[in-house]
């Protein structure tokens, strides 16, 4: 019965409330949040905001060509795309998928929406704020947009430009809101159009982030213009894939006459941040490599470095990322069972400067009689390396956290009299002989016991083990972005807030040197332009510790690419880099990468000596890139919503 | 128990509304036919998958501008599907050959060779086209001493419009165990992929090209030989020779 007296009471309590205070029922639904409480106080535009932050399509630490963005499993890594590294999770090229949990495309437009919404709504609340605040805030919108655009080009060519609201009236006609795909130009000319209408609004700095934070100022949209720009150039100078629609839009391709128009403006905007920013040089020497070392390892962990233009934080719970549970070497795995899946290839590590190389530029391992030359310890092969190398790639043997990282395919027993001879002929891709080596298969090990007597594991604590892959099956394993300060208890997946730096100055003036040398192939630009690029490749090789470029060569560009290649290696800016390049479908034609396994030969020398043998990936994976994912397939869902929205060539 | 009677009451409500069956018959026409290089009257060998030559059906019965359906070739050039909704389908087909419609740098649609069909029960359909490249055998392939396997082919341009004579930039001996051969298939073990920058490759057309595979000894096993050859046109895709099958002994 108290039921029943419950409902009478309620009944009752509501009709005194009704009749006291409904004369009018056209009010605002409480449960909803209205535009004046959003955009009627500064907190609620924080709040709106930050919203348009984390849309923000950046490829940063929750980023797989794989698994789309903000995904947070990242086993199968942007670098194992590239040929910058191995990883067991990765067996080839790929064209990126539109990922789960954030979809590309309709992740953008959700962006894109709410920046237009902002844009079109602030203007009614510009009263409660100044004048100057809202220009900033509106200034801000454009940034997000211009950036998403920038997504979307880069991926697909030309997109629907939907620059206000869409509003669908239940029973109305579609027809209207089925916007066709705009000419690839269009669309690079938005994001040009955004990020300038950006630099034209944005503060210098803004009072509560500072100049070096996760909040888009002047010089952030200056220097994303500076890429979008260099991005749109390099397109259209060597793209070679069209697609017209019905309408004549050329949506894929541009006409390589516009170029230079690009390449301008991204040197223009590169200029801008001169004097504003610089490279992180804190415990730089220029004597001292292992200080210029240490502060290429730091660049990525100091809050407070001059060359982060643009970053991305993180918060535990809320926003966090797993970068070091994935990517620690084996012998420092955290409790998740994570570890070594970024293993850098040896193509990778030939890049560098300070390596004993052949005339061909491979790595030297054998002496002149093709005999493998014999090392006391694997560092000894890394000793004069450059110290940009060492801050990028565990090198076996090399410290971090505090321990030896030992890496080591096996033990070789055979005699050593005359040397020893190559396991494998030159180029074979075939496994190893068992004979003469012994080896573990996986981490739970039995030592050998060496002709000295004392014990050895045949493998390294970080491997590689032939049965089991999670261990560094290159012979490397990464370290850039690897926190040397995170205990290994903290080492877990879903538990990690080191930040991101999504642009830091070494791009900008890469970005630079890429548009002069660009200009002058083009003939648009004489010899201060080839100086220049010149002068800032060698502010980063001089931080780098490398050897300063001196002569121009027959080949500018490629020298400028190989120096991005190397300063912003891991990073996810190599897979955007050979497709704008259009270089990928050349370099991953049926390509093996190379790897380097560290042997102990037992009965060399008193204690044993090391060895190293170069040669393909044990797995024998095949790296192919079809020329058509340089531009990617359209979601079918986007085809189907939309008649007037054009499939890419070849899909 | 109260809640049956409405679970019921459901179930009611759905059969009274479904007293017709919206449902269209299945797909029961066929498209058959093949891809013939002009020159030779061969079928056009390809890739399977979707490196290879594809059929393009607009059916223009429904829309003007359709959302063109695809459906792929097989290996030696044939296509064949028995699931197609009877419709008027304007038909062409993409692949390493110089393209059917062709559209000038504006977008202007300058020659279209698809047919247009309408498809009532079956339509068979050839294709004539002007391959990028002409891949052919000379001679058998020869096991060596040492159990590699030597071939020897010859690259001929398909086409003589100078729109699509790019430099030749690879030949490739792709080496398999099963017949279904070609680039996005073959044993990296001991298959020969040879890429050419510049005029180098082109410098080959018309002469016999020698290729020996590498790695060692085959294995004991069935083993499939094909040659690839791609100049950098349309989606730099392969034409091939057709695959040849040998069977090693030791």
């Amino acid at each position: 019965m108290k039921k029943y007296t419950i409902i009478i009471m309620v009944f009752g309590l509501a009709a005194i409330v009704a009749g006291s205070g409904c004369r009018k029922l056209d009010v605002p639904p409480k449960s909803i949040i209205q535009d004046q409480d959003v955009f009627g106080s500064s907190q609620g535009i924080v709040a709106y905001m930050a919203r348009l932050y984390s849309e923000l399509p950046i490829e940063d630490f929750r980023y797989s060509p794989q698994r789309g963005l903000n995904m947070f499993w990242i086993i199968s890594p942007t670098p194992a795309t590239t040929g910058e590294a191995l990883s067991r999770d990765q067996t080839g090229s790929m064209q990126e998928n539109p990922g789960p949990d954030w979809n590309i495309w309709s992740g953008c437009y959700t962006a894109i929406r709410d920046c237009d919404y902002f844009i079109q709504t602030i203007p009614t609340y510009a009263a409660n704020y100044n004048a100057d605040t809202v220009k900033r805030w509106i200034g801000e919108a454009y940034f997000i947009r211009g950036m998403t655009y920038f997504a979307l080009v880069k991926r697909f060519g030309g997109v629907p430009l939907v620059n206000k609201v869409l509003n669908y009236k239940p029973g109305s006609a579609v027809d209207s809101l089925q916007v066709p795909r705009a000419s690839e130009k269009a669309t690079w000319d938005q994001v040009d159009a955004d990020l300038t209408f950006a630099i034209n609004n944005l503060p210098e700095a803004w009072t509560s982030d500072g100049k070096n934070g996760s909040r888009a100022n002047k010089y952030v949209a200056a220097a994303f213009e500076s890429r979008a720009m260099l991005y749109a150039g390099t397109t259209a100078k060597y793209n070679t894939t069209t697609l017209f629609d019905a309408s004549h839009n050329q949506v894929c391709g541009m006409p390589t006459s516009e170029a230079a128009a690009y390449f301008q403006k991204s040197l223009s905007a590169a200029k801008m941040l001169d004097g504003h920013y610089s490279l992180y040089l804190s415990g730089w020497s220029a004597t001292d490599k292992s200080a210029q070392y240490q502060n290429f390892v730091n660049l990525f962990f100091d809050a407070a470095s001059p060359e982060n233009v643009f970053i991305r934080e993180y918060q535990y719970p809320n926003s966090v990322h797993g970068y070091d549970a994935y990517n620690v070497p084996r012998q420092l795995i955290g409790s998740n069972g994570y570890s070594s899946e970024v293993n850098p290839t040896l193509d990778f590590v030939e890049l560098f400067d300070g390596l004993p190389k052949n005339p061909d530029g491979t790595l030297t391992t054998l002496d002149a009689g093709g005999h493998y030359l014999l090392f006391d310890n694997t560092m000894d092969l890394f000793a004069n390396a450059e110290p940009r190398l060492r801050g990028t790639v565990i090198l076996p043997g090399d410290q971090f956290k505090g321990q030896a990282i030992d890496i080591r395919r096996g033990i070789y027993t055979g005699a050593v009299g005359g040397g020893i001879s190559p396991l494998l002929p030159a180029g074979s891709r075939a496994q190893y002989p068992t004979t003469n080596l012994v080896t573990s298969s996986t981490a739970s090990q039995t030592a050998y016991k060496l002709p000295n007597g004392n014990l050895m594991n045949p493998a390294g604590l970080s491997g590689v083990f032939t049965g089991d892959q999670t261990c560094a099956i290159s012979g490397f394993s990464v370290r850039k972005w690897l926190n040397p300060n995170l205990p290994t208890a903290q080492v877990l997946e879903n538990n990690e807030t080191q930040t991101w730096i999504e642009m830091r100055y070494a791009e900008v003036l890469l970005n630079r040197a890429e548009a002069e040398a660009e200009l002058v192939s083009l003939g648009q630009g004489g010899a201060d332009l080839q100086t220049d690029a010149m002068a800032v490749v060698n502010q980063v090789r001089t931080r780098a510790g490398a050897i300063p470029w001196t002569d121009p060569g027959t080949t500018p560009i490629d020298t400028i690419r190989k120096e991005r290649r190397k300063e912003l290696a891991f990073e996810n800016k190599t897979y955007w880099d050979l497709r704008r390049w259009r270089i990928f479908s050349k370099e991953q034609n049926g390509r093996i990468y190379r790897i380097l396994m560290p042997f102990f030969a037992a009965n060399a020398g008193p204690n044993g000596q090391y060895f190293f043998d170069a040669r393909t990936d044990e797995r024998n994976d095949v790296y192919t890139y079809d020329p058509r994912w340089y531009y990617e397939q359209l979601p079918g869902n986007a085809i189907s919503k939309s008649p007037n929205v054009i499939q890419n060539p070849g899909f | 128990m109260k809640r049956i009677p409405y679970i019921l009451l459901f179930f009611a409500l759905g059969a009274v509304s479904c007293s017709k069956v919206d449902n269209l018959s299945a797909p029961s026409c066929t498209i058959t036919g093949s891809t013939v290089d002009e020159g030779t009257g061969n079928t056009l060998q390809t890739e399977i998958g979707g490196g290879g030559t594809r059929l393009k059906l607009l059916e223009t019965s429904y829309d003007s501008a359709p959302v063109p359906l695809y459906f792929q070739s097989m290996q030696d050039g044939t296509f064949n599907n028995t699931k197609v909704f009877a419709a008027t389908y304007k038909v062409s087909v993409e692949g390493p050959f110089v393209p059917l419609v062709r559209t000038d740098n504006s977008g202007n649609t300058i020659s279209d060779s698809s047919q247009t069909i309408q498809l009532k029960s079956t339509a068979t359909l050839t294709f004539k086209v002007q391959p990028y490249l002409r891949v052919e055998w000379v001679g058998d392939p020869v096991v060596n001493a040492d159990t590699t396997v030597t071939v020897k082919v010859r690259v001929t341009r398909g086409t003589a419009d100078t729109a699509y004579q790019q430099d030749l930039t690879d030949i490739n001996l792709y080496v398999s165990n099963t017949k279904y051969d070609g680039n996005n298939n073959y044993d990296p073990r001991y298959s020969t992929l040879t890429s050419y920058s510049g005029s180098t490759g082109t410098a080959l057309l018309g002469q016999t090209v020698t290729i020996t595979t590498k790695g060692g000894a085959l294995a004991p096993q069935d083993t499939y030989l094909r040659v690839g050859a791609r100049i950098s046109a349309g989606l730099n895709q392969y034409n091939y020779t057709t695959p040849v099958s040998i069977t090693l002994q030791h």
